[in-house]
């Protein structure tokens, strides 16, 4: 256990946004637990986190399988025995490919809900007595498409749309026994937007326009040290809340 | 004006189509009894997708996603078989029949997504209901930026019928008519969107849930 006693789990850690998270939360000084399928980029993280002043430990897991969040769960419970705060940014692999909605096909679909609707669903149920006992905090990332739909990327503004009704759900079922549930729509450099600007290539134009701010966030200094924020005992009366993370571009809050 | 109706067989969607003047076109299929965790609904959901974009084009289309009731669960003791009954299967149920449906509505017309979604301060309890009914609206607005450019609005119409008046939180609800009748304050809702009076709207959520917040 770190100095500071605090030991959170991001979900799709291997890289971008979630990457950004744990860097944030293992400056800190936090213990981070990287989950992702990918074992070697996992690693790399956490040996990242544990640079950066935290500590990092690593494990592969498959979050739309009930069995790998149970082994995932249970590791975290034997080696740290306690779970202050979880982070579910983990997304599907088909996130950024776009076009029209006749194109998806169910496959597609099913994979978008695998992971970012079932994925929470797994996660958060089996975290759910370690975050009791710590009276921690769950944060979902979810995205401005939630809020708004997204033309050519219908399937993720749905379950993204879908994770934030969880969030709401939650909240108020957690609450009672000191559970806080948040969600944060960042926009964020990252190698999915980076996909996104390739399979869409009027999409960075229309993004960039949109931002006041005039740039797109950094993972860890923009969009992790806001998710830090919802971990910690700084937002202990926050709950059941979107914080746009997105330089202003949302224009529903 | 002829109006395409797609909906669930459950009584209260049966009314609807009735107070619209809208036989119903197609309903929706059911998972079978025994289904499973790992059930596989590709070749059912195949075969739905084929009967709707069967139907006739129509200047108007409804499209009704109303559940038979389902018992209030927290999403802590909601089992992954209810999980995969009561979110994931009227997931891909509606992404698959929106995506088909919008397809069947002439250019200029207009489609209403009715759709049951309790108000935040109930959500406890109605996890399954909450999360379908956020991610279909959340649909009814990537549709409306879709079909706008061929004069298609694409609106939705919330409803709150799962939650039973013991059990609604907070505030009073300001019109004690709620959660409203199927063939007065809901079919109202639907027939403005429908009608020449929503012109303007889409991508538009209408809570016909008598203020209740």
């Amino acid at each position: 256990m770190s100095a500071t006693g605090r030991c959170v789990l991001v979900t799709g850690a291997s890289g971008g946004v979630g990457r950004g998270i744990a860097l944030a939360c293992g400056a800190s000084g936090w213990d981070v637990w990287i989950a992702a399928r990918r074992e070697v980029e996992g690693a790399a993280v956490a040996d990242e986190v544990t640079a950066a002043g935290g500590r990092g430990r690593a494990i592969v897991c498959d979050v739309g399988d009930e069995e790998s969040v149970r082994a995932l769960l249970d590791a975290i419970a034997g080696a740290a025995g306690r779970l202050d705060g979880l982070v579910h940014n983990a997304t599907s692999g088909r996130s950024s490919q776009s076009g029209p909605i006749t194109d998806v096909t169910v496959a597609d679909l099913e994979d978008h809900v695998r992971v970012a609707t079932r994925g929470l669903y797994l996660v958060a149920r089996a975290a759910f007595p370690l975050l009791a006992a710590a009276r921690g905090s769950v944060v979902v990332t979810t995205s401005e498409a939630a809020l708004e739909g997204k033309r050519l990327l219908a399937a993720y503004a749905m379950v993204k749309a879908q994770q934030r009704a969880m969030v709401s759900v939650l909240a108020r079922e957690w609450g009672p026994a000191g559970v806080r549930v948040n969600a944060v729509a960042p926009l964020a450099g990252s190698p999915a937007m980076a996909r996104a600007f390739v399979s869409d290539p009027t999409m960075e134009a229309r993004v960039m326009r949109r931002i006041p701010l005039g740039r797109l966030g950094d993972a860890t200094d923009d969009i992790g040290v806001a998710v830090r924020f919802l971990l910690g005992d700084d937002a202990r009366f926050v709950t059941g809340q979107t914080l746009m993370i997105d330089g202003g571009s949302a224009a529903v809050s | 004006m002829p109006t395409t109706f797609i909906g669930t067989g459950s009584a209260d969607a049966g009314t609807l189509a009735l107070a619209l003047g809208a036989a119903p076109s197609a309903t929706s299929p059911e998972p079978p009894a025994a289904a499973t965790w790992d059930w596989d609904w590709r070749g059912l959901l195949t075969g739905w997708r084929s009967e709707v974009a069967a139907l006739p084009a129509a200047d108007q289309v409804v499209v009704c996603t109303w559940p038979d009731p389902a018992p209030r669960v927290e999403l802590l003791e909601l089992g992954p078989v209810r999980w995969r009954r009561e979110v994931e299967w009227p997931t891909a149920l509606w992404f698959t029949t929106l995506a088909v449906a919008t397809g069947r509505c002439r250019d200029g017309g207009a489609i209403v997504v009715v759709v049951d979604r309790p108000a935040p301060l109930d959500a406890p309890g109605h996890g399954a209901a909450v999360t379908v009914g956020d991610g279909v609206v959340n649909l009814v607005r990537s549709l409306a930026a879709t079909e706008g450019g061929r004069g298609v609005r694409v609106n939705a119409v919330l409803s709150a019928r799962p939650v039973a008046p013991r059990d609604l939180a907070g505030s009073p609800t300001p019109l004690t008519t709620s959660p409203g009748r199927v063939d007065v304050e809901i079919a109202g809702a639907v027939r403005m969107l429908l009608s020449d009076d929503g012109a303007g709207l889409t991508g538009t959520v209408l809570p016909a849930t008598g203020g209740h917040p």
